[in-house]
């Protein structure tokens, strides 16, 4: 009731205000580096990606992209904010300005990225919509669950996807629908529902999280290509290209080996590619208003790619997910650094 | 106070948000009231642009700038092609002299980042390799040390070469040219040793050439070169327009959506093809297009298969592979994201 209020009114002053000042065309880049921390968007408890453990550290691979925006900007990883967001808050929080980046294991989608006056800064996570059932059920594949009641977050691309996946098959399903992933998951693995739908990362980290392993299992197919990645303001080019090259950073230190540990030494490498990261040969810090030392504070302090991949959902981490479609370009998966020069 | 402070926020966001594209009018209305696509391009590179011998403009990168203009005019013959040098293309750009620069372009930080232009996305990923006349018995990239090596000015190649001799502690001699022309035909003079630059432009020019059968194309893939379009910086709903349009072709192909076929499919039940096709309405309205706009680039250009395939692939002269630049359900990074 309170959010759908405030974001009428932010709707209004955003109509109201046709003429801006003038003046007023300051990036969010110097905004962060005046305030002296970065304010990220998060889910509110998504293990692997972003959750806050018992002394209320947050970590996850979202929270690690939002720590390697701080080590980029403010050379110190741990000055961030996390405000923690329901799937319906998100959107308004970042056009607000409540929030200086959204990493919350968003889709990007056309109609995202051009009409909500807010724009994607490539994809941290390939993900895809998939299904969980009890084993019990003996459910093996997503026909036999014409005639069920599924669970889904409201706010989400998930049940349009579903909706639409099941009627181009002539099969009937019952949605139920449910404001927050945590009411979600207590009345599906309270009986509730015979299956419930999320991208299959979210589902593998609900099986750890809940311990629910032995009696739920993730459905093999994916109904949708889910591609989850931060976004920032529009308009805000240099704000966009920090948090674009931030991730590309960590993803070009992976493909030239370039690790957490190794950092120090790769100082004083003769690879030309690996001082231009580094920032031992100057100009990329400069082209994003950055220190030179952006990416090595990144890595320095957050680790590579690979790195905060295998520590939040790969096999440091109770997800245990494969890199599949997230390993780089060169070992079959998607991951393409554009070139760091 | 909540609501007060979101308001002022608000504000404050939206005076960010709109006040740089503001500077100057959007391209995409420019485009619209002129009623023609203006695009800059190579000009003489086969396989991604170049005008045949019936004075038609063929390519990848012109079927590029020809699906931007069925998106937005609804007509794919509304383009002007205006070839410009590798040393010209940002600065022609920047000034507004073409819409979009859709010119076999590396995306890379230092001009993606903070400067006049943006890069869109890759349309196709590519690689600096060396190519040496078959009367060497030169094999491999290492054994042009000491040697002089034909580039372009300009351009990232130079740099990558320095870079790739340097790590192994040689060196070669650089020999800089305007344009490809004049570097070919030093070349084919035997004015150097090799010659350097992105491994489909070298393919392209030796087939170009009829010489392909004296000249050999060494193994060694020395860079990463994401080639795509680039617009200017501080126009999101023109980048939006342009970005889309490559998805939307890349989308036909995981759909199987193509020239032929496109009127039935627009009839199918599939959710996603009806939303690709403007059936279901939404992405048109979001882009500031016609809803049929993704249909119009389909029926009239085709998907991103059929380009490459006609262009650079196996109805072409230059017989490329889709490697890398294949779908990534089958072995490639082409992604579409998702068009809904």
């Amino acid at each position: 009731m309170y959010l759908r209020k405030s974001g009428f009114l932010v709707a209004a002053a955003l109509a109201l205000l046709a003429v801006p000042a003038a003046a007023q065309n300051k990036s969010n880049l110097d905004v962060v580096k005046q305030r002296g921390q970065v304010i990220c968007g998060v889910n509110t408890g998504l293990g692997g990606f972003s959750m806050a453990d018992s002394q209320g550290k947050w970590k996850g691979l979202d929270i690690d992209m939002c720590s390697a925006v701080a080590a980029a900007v403010l050379g110190d990883a741990t000055k961030i904010k996390a405000v923690p967001l329901s799937a319906q808050q998100r959107f308004t929080a970042l056009q607000s300005g409540e929030i200086d980046i959204l990493v919350r294991n968003s889709t990007i989608t056309l109609q995202r990225d051009g009409g909500l006056g807010i724009q994607y800064t490539g994809v941290n996570f390939y993900d895809g919509q998939g299904f969980m059932v009890a084993k019990k059920s003996g459910v093996k594949e997503l026909k036999e669950l014409g005639g069920a009641t599924i669970c889904v977050a409201q706010g989400t691309t998930h049940e349009a996807n579903m909706a639409g996946y099941f009627r181009s098959r002539n099969l009937q399903i019952k949605p139920v629908v449910y404001e927050s992933q945590d009411v979600m998951y207590d009345a599906f693995f309270g009986g509730r529902c015979d299956a419930m739908t999320q991208d299959s990362s979210a589902l593998a980290s609900a099986l750890a999280t809940r311990n629910k392993g032995d009696d739920y299992m993730v459905l093999p197919e994916l109904i949708s290509k889910e591609p989850l990645g931060p976004f920032v303001r529009r308009g805000d080019d240099q704000w966009a290209a920090v948090v674009r090259w931030s991730l590309y950073a960590m993803l070009e230190a992976e493909e030239k080996g370039v690790t957490q540990a190794n950092v120090d030494e790769q100082l004083k490498s003769t690879e030309p590619l690996v001082q231009n990261l580094l920032g031992v040969k100057e100009g990329n810090g400069k082209a994003l208003g950055l220190d030179e030392k952006w990416a090595y504070n990144i890595i320095k302090q957050v680790g590579n790619y690979s790195e905060s991949f295998e520590r939040n959902v790969g096999q440091g981490s109770p997800l245990k997910l494969q890199r599949g479609l997230n390993a780089l370009w060169n070992k079959g998966g998607l991951m393409y650094p554009l070139p760091l020069r | 106070m909540h609501v007060i402070s979101r308001l002022i926020a608000a504000c404050a966001a939206l005076a960010v948000f709109s006040s740089l594209p503001a500077l100057a009018e959007a391209t995409l209305d420019v485009v619209k009231k002129r009623g023609q696509l203006v695009c800059g391009v190579n000009g003489e590179l086969p396989g991604f642009s170049l005008l045949n011998a019936m004075k038609e403009w063929e390519g990848l990168d012109v079927d590029y700038c020809r699906a931007v203009a069925a998106a937005v005019l609804g007509d794919a013959t509304k383009v002007k092609f205006v070839p410009l040098t590798a040393d010209r293309r940002f600065d022609a750009l920047a000034a507004g002299e073409v819409d979009i620069l859709a010119r076999n372009s590396t995306g890379t930080l230092t001009r993606a980042a903070g400067g006049k232009v943006r890069f869109v996305t890759p349309n196709y990923y590519d690689g600096q390799a060396f190519v040496v006349s078959k009367k060497t018995d030169i094999t491999q990239a290492s054994s042009l040390r000491g040697g002089m090596i034909c580039v372009l000015k300009g351009t990232t190649h130079v740099f990558n070469m320095d870079n790739w001799f340097g790590v192994r502690q040689l060196h070669v001699l650089p020999v800089t040219f305007e344009t490809p022309d004049k570097m070919y035909k030093a070349f084919f003079g035997s004015r150097c040793l090799a010659v350097t630059q992105d491994a489909t432009a070298l393919a392209s020019t030796m087939v170009r050439s009829g010489r392909a059968g004296d000249y050999r194309m060494l193994p060694e893939i020395i860079s990463k070169e994401p080639l795509g379009p680039y617009v200017r910086s501080g126009d999101e709903q023109w980048l939006d327009v342009a970005r889309w349009t490559h998805y939307a072709m890349l989308e036909a192909e995981e759909y199987n959506i193509r020239r032929n076929n496109v009127d039935d499919k627009r009839r199918g039940h599939e959710p996603l093809v009806r939303r690709l096709l403007g059936v279901e309405p939404g992405n048109g309205k979001v882009l500031g297009l016609d809803e049929s706009w993704a249909y119009s680039v389909i029926a009239q250009v085709g998907n991103y298969s059929e380009i490459y395939e006609r262009n650079v692939g196996m109805a072409s002269p230059l017989k490329f592979a889709r490697g890398i630049n294949a779908l990534w359900s089958k072995g490639g990074l082409m992604y579409p994201l998702p068009l809904r």
